[in-house]
């Protein structure tokens, strides 16, 4: 009994320490901005199915240790604060509730999710939260306008309409087929792509979808070869690359595969297909040859030495925060939630950054359109084979 | 109905307990009690004091059926409403929204009680019962333009009708074979969903806000107002519907199949029944999650979310309605707050400390994991009657305290 009862002490004592500390500001200030301080949260899935994209919120851990460094913003040091919310909708709102109401922060960097990302998205634009740079390519973010939220990821169907236009325009393919995720994310893909064949008065020649679920590609690999594709267009997960390829050469079926930014990380893409990914062409928005990604690693095994992954994800987290921090520099001292989004709507054709023309107006908050084509090298290196493309609207 | 006298009340219990570590080192002598003996009785001035510290004793049917059968069950309920009603008051928006998922995850863990822990069938897709009955309460709203109580009542019944039908393979099926049965049925939704474009697809759907009448819930408290009031009702219905027929049998069910069918019970009839109960509250639940949250999608009824809700009623405590809930508050505010644990005092940057020296950068938030995982463990090993058990010898222990 009396074990018992000490541990149910200590589970009193424990549940206490948990009620984290509550973080008062006063109603004239700034909510999340003090005279030494920014406040700005993130959540990201750290454990569940999604984890391996967590190292978004990881990145613009290490980005903001580093702005700090080099003297912060104004004067302020910016206070991250890294919420998991394992994917889960319902924990994502709380979050938001807890980053509004317990920390009072001051914006919200990036995020990893659509549909974890939309179950906050009213509750911060209601309470004048400014947002910038959701990591998926959902055109929730910038359609319909949100005024406190700004969209860097280029748009799924942006880039999917670039890339069948190169296809089409500078490697002469007439045939194209197009391999997607039965989701949003493959529809959107799609949706691009049809933009550009109906413009072009083409016809895909083929639209074969992949649930999320499937593991044998033997059936689609087939089709695909039956619509005498010259290229096909991927818009799958990671994982499904290596099935649909390998199932695809064994029934001698070797079109030129193209994949969208979300399968970009190149080495990663050659390891796991066992060096099929040689030859592969892939949109891409992130610069990682530009000095700023070494300057970014360096600061990686300064600040972060733990981290295991440091690939495109990781660095994904400094490009979509990246324009944060300049509209935080050009807003200055005088901060609070609207000039900060008059000083973002000043940012026009911005290249000090991995991306390419970031552009903020205040008809438009979708800050990046552009994109450019890479090839996988014989080593799975990255070869640029295309300058930045702009989408430049129907 | 035989009535003692108040001041028998002490001496009894004093022969019981006498040997009580804790009396020899607070109380020497006998009469040092009498105050606090006269303290706790007070409430109750009758014979049910003298029963209630003795045994939980019932003499008729109509005294087992009494909703609350102590005068200090029926203080206490009473306290609890008046609590129910102040928190909010008290709490910020955050903490209310905490709350709000609590009361929910605890309508939902007591219908699957009703299925897992009084019926004694299992259940692994019952995420799926509560993505229809969120999808059919915002349907209706945005589509139907029904109105927020209809499509409420609608989302349980819609959801109650697909229970009925999962139910009757559950005739037939038993122990494992039933799990993957109502474990496909829950992936099943989620994908029809998923690919439904008139339900939003992937995308998912806008939830439109709570009203009755000209009353709609725009703020946290308002939801709590119509979202806990929905949760008690159907608690007190649950509490109720266990004293009927209906509960009896579904326990005797639960005991043995053949025994029950053999006193008369009708196993088809119920069996059904408790799955069309248990898929009812799950589907109101959902309903009420989709105006809280504001948003649905598909991908967020998935199997992890079937599982929380079965651990809730382990750890909880099966075959409990307070067990229910106890278990759906734990896991849920455990979920939401082992998130900052970085941020608590003292454990906080101890185990930020830990984790940085001996994990990887991710190692933090997986320590929610483990701990939910460990008290999982400790709960089954140690108090299979999960916190209900640790409540039930709480009382027994503090009953006796002083004696």
């Amino acid at each position: 009994m009396k074990k018992r009862l000490k541990l149910a002490l200590v589970l009193v004592v424990l549940s206490a320490t948990l009620i984290p500390a509550q973080f008062g500001w006063a109603a004239d200030k700034v909510r999340g901005v003090t005279d030494t301080e920014i406040l700005i949260g993130q959540w990201g899935p750290q454990t569940g199915p999604a984890a391996a994209w967590g190292a978004v919120a990881r990145g613009t851990g290490v980005f903001f240790d580093l702005v700090n460094e080099e003297g912060g913003i104004a004067g302020r040091k910016i206070k991250y604060f890294m919420r998991d919310d394992a994917y889960q909708p319902s924990k994502t709102k709380a979050i938001a509730k807890e980053f509004v109401e317990n920390l009072g922060v001051f914006g919200v960097a990036s995020g990893v999710g659509t549909s974890t990302g939309m179950a906050a998205r009213d509750y911060l634009m209601e309470n004048k939260v400014p947002w910038v740079g959701p990591a998926t390519g959902s055109k929730h973010w910038s359609d319909p306008l949100q005024k406190y939220l700004f969209a860097v990821y280029p748009r799924y169907t942006d880039e999917a309409s670039l890339l069948t236009q190169y296809l089409v325009e500078k490697l002469g393919k007439k045939k194209i087929a197009f391999f997607y995720q039965n989701d949003d994310y493959g529809k959107e893909g799609l949706e691009g792509a049809q933009n550009y064949a109906k413009r072009a008065g083409l016809q895909l020649a083929a639209e074969i979808p992949v649930e999320v679920t499937d593991t044998d590609l033997k059936s689609h690999a087939l089709k695909l070869k039956e619509s005498g594709a010259e290229a096909v267009i991927l818009w799958i997960l990671p994982k499904h690359a290596p099935i649909i390829l390998g199932q695809a050469k064994a029934i001698g079926f070797e079109p030129q595969w193209v994949a969208s930014s979300t399968l970009s990380d190149s080495h990663l893409m050659y390891k796991i297909t066992k060096g099929l990914w040689e030859g592969v062409i892939y949109a891409n928005f992130l610069n990682i040859e530009s000095p700023l990604a070494k300057k970014y690693l360096e600061a990686q095994k300064k600040f972060a030495p733990n981290e295991q992954y440091t690939g495109i994800f990781f660095l994904a987290g400094f490009v979509f925060v990246e324009p944060m921090v300049e509209g935080l520099k050009r807003a200055g001292k005088d901060l609070t939630p609207d000039t900060f989004v008059k000083a973002m709507e000043t940012i026009r054709n911005w290249n000090d950054w991995l991306g390419y023309d970031c552009t903020f107006t205040p008809q438009d908050h979708q800050g990046m359109k552009s994109t450019f084509i890479s090839k996988c090298g014989p080593e799975g290196q990255q070869i640029k084979i295309s300058d930045w493309m702009t989408y430049k609207g129907e | 109905m035989t009535s003692r006298k108040n001041n028998s009340v002490i001496p009894h219990a004093l022969q019981v307990d006498q040997k009580n570590d804790l009396f020899i080192l607070f109380f020497r002598r006998r009469e040092a009690i009498l105050p606090i003996a006269n303290l706790l009785t007070w409430v109750g001035k009758d014979s049910e004091t003298y029963r209630c510290l003795t045994m939980d004793m019932k003499r008729d049917y109509y005294e087992d059926i009494q909703l609350c059968k102590t005068r200090t069950a029926l203080v206490l309920t009473i306290a609890l409403f008046c609590c129910l009603m102040i928190i909010p008051f008290l709490l910020g928006d955050y903490n209310i929204y905490i709350v709000n998922l609590i009361a929910i995850h605890a309508i939902v863990a007591i219908g699957l009680n009703i299925l897992v822990g009084y019926t004694g069938q299992i259940s692994l897709g019952h995420a799926g019962f509560f993505a229809i009955g969120a999808y059919t309460s915002v349907l209706l709203m945005v589509k139907g333009g029904v109105p927020f109580p209809v499509a409420l009542l609608a989302a349980g019944f819609v959801s109650a009708g697909f229970g009925f039908l999962l139910g009757l393979p559950s005739l037939r099926l038993e122990g494992p074979y039933l799990a993957i049965a109502t474990l496909g049925f829950g992936m099943a939704v989620t994908q029809i969903i998923s690919h439904w474009d008139f339900a939003g697809g992937h995308m998912g759907l806008a939830a439109p806000k709570m009203s009755i009448g000209p009353f709609v819930a725009d703020t946290g408290l308002e939801q709590y107002a119509i979202i806990m009031s929905v949760a008690a009702i159907m608690t007190i219905a649950a509490i109720n519907l266990m004293k009927t027929r209906v509960g009896r049998a579904l326990v005797a069910i639960r005991d043995s199949e053949i025994a029950a069918e053999a006193m008369g019970v009708n196993v088809l009839k119920y069996k059904t029944l408790a799955f069309a109960i248990s898929a009812f509250y799950t589907g109101v639940g959902g309903a009420l999650m989709a105006f809280a949250l504001a948003h649905i999608s598909a991908g967020s009824f998935n199997l992890i979310l079937s599982i929380t809700f079965l651990a809730m009623i382990i750890v909880g405590g099966l075959g409990s309605i307070m067990g229910s809930i106890l278990g759906a508050a734990l896991l849920t505010y455990l979920q939401i707050k082992l998130q900052v644990i970085q941020e608590a005092p003292i454990v906080g940057p101890i185990l930020l400390d830990i984790s940085k020296r001996f994990f990887t950068a991710e190692g933090l938030p997986n320590i929610q994991s483990i701990i939910i995982g460990g008290i999982m463990i400790g709960i089954v090993i140690f108090e299979p009657l999960g916190m209900r058990g640790i409540y039930l010898r709480f009382k027994r222990y503090w009953r006796m305290w002083p004696f």
